[in-house]
């Protein structure tokens, strides 16, 4: 059996780290590389960060410069995600040291790109990111063209791409600390093997073994890393006292 | 001792050479096939699709010269993907055809769309190259969907340990190559002492 997976998820401003409200509102949240330092000893499962600077240019060398001083501050596996539409930049955030990639806005843009990502890196490299909005009791998928697209139907589209991993965002949920909607992550659970990540929401940690209860199997934090007095040890500790399968 | 890392376009590069430089080494990045032979010691890192990662290979001719280090019984540590190129024959992407040292094929690690991501625990059988000094249970980070199938008995004696999560080969010994199905640079405490143990005693 594999463990369960906690993974701090940090967002990326003119290379400092920020942290918002329901997609907003980013505010000051610490230094990448001593951020990723302190949270790999501390023994998350994995790092994961998302670039929301649109004028960063990723195929910049400075930029990849900075990108690489992440990796080397790291004894855990990173995600990156953010401005990667094309192969060619995807291959320089792999090489400076990623082993994921993270692709949400880009799954539009280019019909193509998950599937010539595969090609490239495989699928197990590759991950499609959801952001879900809940507007007026229905779901909506965020920057999709097509209105009411269906959210299996398009987990579904995903899994013949050749994608190995799914991360589900609650972006109306993101730093409230109101829990993540666990309906809706037991209708994922139900129709795709592909292992999936969660994330938006989690304040506390009864919110993360509520989750767990249910069958989710990796977690994406946010505030509750950035602004709570938690860290991964206390959170994984907790866990472990339920008798969960969590690596300490 | 001069420690050479494949370079091949597709791989975390950055995330090998950083765990090799932070154990005391200056490891060097291998850009070109001829450039092979003047190592020491060879890392090959491993994301990548299989097809398209042996179309660089080749393209690049690698392969010919990884094969003639093997010959030489120079020592090479392989990673994933970097693991799979030596056996036979690799299905991910369409069949294409690896070193042939490890007696092999590489298929899916089940038909359905199945993705190992993340930690297991590996059980080591044979705890030698270890020194018997480590404990027999270790914690390593996977990342993968296809995985070694031996194609004989004889040559699962080279397999030192297998994952408990679905039973996935993930030590491979050999004469002087040692492979690993998961990522020792990326799996903190026992991935390092497993590289430090390659780069000192192998």
């Amino acid at each position: 059996m594999s463990y369960i997976r906690i993974i701090p998820s940090l967002l990326l401003k003119n290379n400092k780290l920020v942290k918002g409200k329901n997609f907003k509102n980013h505010k000051n949240a610490g230094h990448p590389k001593t951020t990723i330092n302190s949270l790999s000893y501390q023994g998350a499962d994995e790092i994961s960060i998302l670039n929301i600077d649109d004028n960063l240019k990723l195929n910049d060398q400075i930029n990849l410069q900075s990108i690489e001083s992440f990796s080397a501050n790291s004894t855990v596996p990173l995600t990156f995600g953010g401005g990667i539409n094309d192969i060619e930049t995807a291959t320089s955030i792999i090489k400076s040291g990623f082993e994921k990639i993270y692709i949400s806005r880009g799954i539009f843009k280019n019909k193509n790109l998950i599937k010539n990502l595969v090609n490239n890196f495989g699928g197990q490299s590759i991950v499609g990111g959801i952001n879900i909005l809940k507007q007026n009791h229905k779901y909506i998928i965020l920057n999709s063209k097509e209105e009411n697209q269906d959210i299996i139907n398009f987990i579904k589209f995903l899994e013949k791409q050749g994608l190995g991993e799914i991360k589900i965002t609650f972006v109306d949920r993101e730093g409230s600390k109101s829990g993540l909607d666990l309906d809706f992550c037991k209708l994922i659970l139900k129709n795709t093997s592909l292992p999936c990540i969660f994330e938006g929401g989690i304040g506390n940690l009864n919110q993360i073994k509520d989750a767990i209860e249910i069958g989710v199997k990796a977690i994406g934090l946010g505030t509750l890393i950035t602004y709570g007095d938690y860290n991964i040890i206390k959170i994984k500790s907790y866990l472990k006292n339920y008798n969960f399968n969590v690596r300490l | 001792m001069k420690i050479g890392i494949l370079d091949y376009n597709v791989n975390n590069t950055h995330s090998v050479f950083s765990a090799v430089f932070n154990l005391g080494y200056d490891p060097i990045l291998i850009t070109s096939a001829n450039e092979i032979k003047n190592v020491d010691k060879l890392i090959i890192p491993g994301i990548g699709n299989a097809f398209n990662s042996i179309k660089i290979l080749k393209k690049k001719r690698y392969l010919d010269e990884i094969y003639e280090f093997t010959n030489f019984s120079r020592p090479i540590l392989g990673i994933c993907l970097g693991l799979q190129i030596f056996c036979k024959n690799l299905l991910e992407g369409g069949i294409s055809y690896g070193i042939g040292f490890i007696d092999a094929d590489v298929i899916k690690i089940e038909e359905s769309n199945y993705f190992n991501i993340g930690w297991n625990k590996v059980i080591i059988e044979n705890n030698s190259f270890f020194q018997n000094k480590e404990p027999k249970e270790k914690d390593y980070y996977f990342c993968h969907s296809y995985k070694l199938k031996f194609n004989s008995e004889h040559e699962k004696k080279y397999c030192y340990g297998y994952s408990t999560n679905k039973n996935i080969p993930s030590v491979i010994v050999k004469n002087n190559f040692l492979g690993c199905q998961f990522h020792p640079e990326k799996s903190q405490k026992e991935g390092n002492s497993l590289i430090k143990m390659f780069l000192e005693k192998y």
